[in-house]
């Protein structure tokens, strides 16, 4: 992490940032919540700066159940609430 | 008076430490704050989803997170959350 901080945005773009959390997170079980409030659980295949999700071994889950299971799932980013580890980094 | 802080030099400050943030809709997070970037998404961990309704207040448990800065409202550096 940078010293003195003119620029406090430099400082947040070191380790704990969002950048590094995607470079770790990739090959992860997370769970990716979208605005609606299902959650997709799954294996991180990949992801980009939109937050544009690919996930492998993914359920779909609603209101506390499980909906739906698919192979291969596509979130487009602008949907996505958050993502979240489910097994630790 | 008091030298001028920005708000994102407010936020940095923050890291390390737990932080409590609003969304725009019913719901809030509570975390520590592990980093964050230009648009305010946000790196938490140790985190509590807090889904606020008139029935009452949903709470979930979750690992490391990337929180979506598109949503957030408000933060409050050092808060415990809707039901401390």
């Amino acid at each position: 992490m940078s010293s003195a901080s003119p620029q406090p945005e430099e400082a947040a773009a070191a380790a704990g940032s969002p950048s590094e959390f995607l470079k770790n997170i990739v090959g992860k079980r997370v769970k990716v919540r979208i605005g609606s409030g299902v959650d997709y659980h799954g294996l991180l295949t990949c992801l980009d700066g939109y937050m544009n999700v690919a996930l492998e071994e993914t359920e779909e889950w609603a209101n506390g159940r499980k909906t739906a299971e698919y192979g291969d799932c596509f979130l487009r980013g602008n949907n996505v609430l958050y993502i979240s580890a489910l097994e630790d980094l | 008076m008091a030298s001028t802080i920005l708000p994102l030099e407010l936020v940095d400050r923050c890291i390390g430490s737990p932080i409590w943030v609003l969304m725009k809709n019913e719901r809030e997070f509570t975390g520590t704050l592990m980093g964050f970037d230009d648009y305010v998404n946000m790196v938490l961990k140790d985190v509590k989803e807090y889904e606020v309704t008139p029935e009452g207040i949903t709470e979930t448990e979750l690992g490391q997170t990337l929180l979506n800065g598109n949503n957030i409202a408000m933060l409050i550096p050092g808060g415990k959350g809707p039901k401390a």
